[in-house]
Order: C-alpha cells, then structure tokens, then sequence
C-alpha cells in the first residue's frame, strides 16, 4: 500500500470503528461500511484528495436478498483509488444521494434506478437515462432473463435445416 | 407494375447509379473497425466509384454495421425514411443476421430485415475487407440487373414494417431529453 494511502486510511480509522479493508492492489484499496458510515468516509475521503468521483454502480447478491452499492474515488495526486462498498436491503433498495457532494452524481443514481430500481433519497430526477420505453422489471437484476425479454420482443430468423443438402456435402457430392 | 419489370430509362438510369453509389454508414457495431481500411488506400473503395456520405438525404446506401439496440433502431429507421429513393441497405456482421453474440440480449434486435428492407447481408464477425468489395460489387449487379428493391418492398409493404417497428419498440418517435 502506498505511503500516502495508508496515511489516509490511518485518518478514516480515527472516524470509522472497525473498518473492513480490503487491499486489492498496490493503488487500491475496498472498504466494506455500514450503510450509516458511508457518507461520513466519502466526506472524508474527498477532503483527502480523493476527489474523483469514478463511479457508482452495484452488485446484484440475489441469495443473500442484498444489494451492493460501490463508490470508487480517484485521487488525481497519487493515483490511488478507494472503493466503498455498502450493502443495501433488496426488496425495498433504497440509499441517500450524494449529488450534493458530486453534481455527476445524479447520473450515476439515475442508471442505477433504471438498471436495479434502487431509489436514492434527495434525488428525484429519476427518468430512464439509456433505455428507451422499456417495460420490464430492472433489466441488471439477476432474476430478469434476457433471453426470455429477447424472444419475446425482438423475433429471430427462422432457419430451416436442409439435410439432403447436408448429406450431400458430408459425401463429397458438392463442395461445402 | 410489379416490382421489378423497369421501363428503358429506369434500367439505364439504374446502369449509372450502380457506378456512382454514396454511402452512409451508421456505425455502432464494432465492425465498423473494418471500413477504414475499406476506404483508403490499401482497398481503396473509391476506385469503385463509391464514397462516404455524411447526409442520409444525399446518400444511397445505408450501411448498417453490426448490433442495433432499441435505442439506436429508432435513429436508423428515422434515417432509412429521411433518404431519398432509390436507397438501398446492406447489413453488415451476424449482429444484422440473426443477433450474433448478441442474440440473447435485451437491448439488441435480432434481425435487421424485420423492421426495414435490406438488400444485401454480409456474414461474418467481423467480415473483413475483401469481403465488403465482394458485397460491393454484388449490390452494384444487382441494381444493375433491377434486383436490389429493398425500397420498393418498403412501399408496398410499409403496413408490415411498421407493425413490426411497433412491436419491438412500442413507438418510433425518438424523445431527447437533451434535444427537447
Ligand atoms: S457481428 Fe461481430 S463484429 Fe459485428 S457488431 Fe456483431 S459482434 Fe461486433
């Protein structure tokens, strides 16, 4: 772990009591928070150098009934990254914007309410943002099926098998 | 008429268009990776009489390479209509075909001649240059010989297509939130 990432982790311990850190890679570093501590380390993070708002996205844990929401911030100064990760209730998915924090952020939670259906509270801007009428359940849930979606609403061609015209080429009679 | 019995003029005016065909291309398949070397100098498209078109009012071809999601189908109907006639379409890549890799996804159609009329289908993913000349020069026989009615069958069947359009996309008319 970087000297400087290590320095910041050292400061996130003063905030957060018992912190789950997972080192990823040399420049990388996961922390597993409850929901209540997320906002507070990405406040804190931010103020570190950690400004840069990569992404926001989410894991689909269907056994467990969770969902995972994952911050990742980028430090411009050291190139390091933190990745926050939180787990959230499935059934009635629901967080609390950051928007205020990172204006981008409003497009983030807006994909993932159209891609999980996870709702985000201070952020009411929820239009779909890259599909267009769709009319199924969240298509990135794991319980949706794709294929199913697919032939139901876009046919495929209908091939028919030749076999005469098979046999032949098996027998050497035309070049396959 | 039907349609493909061509009056004299119309097979001569289709002998010229077939040397001097402009086209568009509507690049969202990464097959799309295999036109450059198409154009320039190594394969050189020119030579055909054929060059890129940035406007589909000015365009003959509509050139479609790979995968259409939903989303982008609507664009590219929206652009099929906006070409003047004759106009013809070549599908490009399995993704045109029958899906490719993509058959099982949601957000991407199965097959191209469902919703507008396509002239030519090049297999493959990706088909590499050799492959679009040959295509090339097939599409310029065939309007040659009067086969290439993708735009007539457009016509006569515009109930059908629409009705598929519907199908798949519910509604044809493309919202912007950024352009609204
Ligand atoms: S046919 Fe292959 S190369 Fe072409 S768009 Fe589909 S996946 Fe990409």
């Amino acid at each position: 772990m970087m000297n400087s990432m290590s320095n910041t982790v050292e400061k996130l311990k003063r905030i957060v009591n018992n912190l789950d850190i997972t080192k990823v890679d040399e420049r990388e570093i996961k922390l597993e928070l409850p929901n209540e501590q997320v906002l507070p380390t990405l406040l804190a993070l931010k103020e570190d150098g950690y400004s840069h708002l990569s992404l926001i996205t989410a894991v689909d844990w269907i056994d467990e009934g969770k969902f995972e929401l994952v911050y990742i911030l980028y430090s411009w100064d050291n190139g390091g990254k933190f990745l926050i990760t939180t787990k959230i209730n499935r059934d009635t998915p629901k967080f609390v914007t950051v928007k205020h924090m990172w204006p981008i952020a409003r497009y983030y939670e807006r994909e993932l309410h159209e891609f999980f259906g996870i709702k985000f509270e201070g952020n009411n801007d929820m239009r779909p943002l890259f599909l267009e009428m769709w009319d199924d359940m969240p298509p990135l849930r794991k319980d949706f099926d794709p294929f199913e979606y697919s032939k139901r609403k876009f046919p495929d061609r209908e091939y028919q098998k030749d076999v005469i015209h098979e046999a032949k080429i098996i027998r050497g009679d035309i070049d396959g | 008429m039907a349609v493909d019995e061509r009056s004299l003029w119309e097979k001569i005016a289709d002998k010229l268009r077939s040397r001097s065909l402009w086209m568009l291309h509507y690049c969202t398949g990464c097959g799309a990776m295999e036109l450059p070397p198409t154009m320039t100098s190594r394969f050189d498209m020119e030579r055909f009489g054929m060059g890129p078109m940035a406007t589909p009012r000015q365009a003959d071809i509509l050139f479609i390479t790979g995968y259409l999601s939903a989303k982008t189908l609507r664009r590219v109907i929206y652009t099929y209509e906006k070409m003047a006639e004759p106009r013809y379409v070549i599908g490009f890549g399995s993704c045109t075909l029958n899906g490719g890799i993509y058959y099982d996804s949601y957000a991407t159609i199965n097959r191209l001649d469902y919703y507008i009329p396509v002239d030519l289908y090049i297999a493959g993913c990706m088909p590499r240059p050799e492959a679009l000349l040959e295509a090339f020069n097939e599409l310029m026989r065939m309007i040659r010989r009067g086969e290439a009615n993708g735009w007539k069958k457009y016509k006569e069947n515009y109930e059908w297509y629409k009705q598929n359009q519907i199908r798949s996309l519910g509604e044809v008319f493309v919202h912007d939130e950024f352009h609204e």
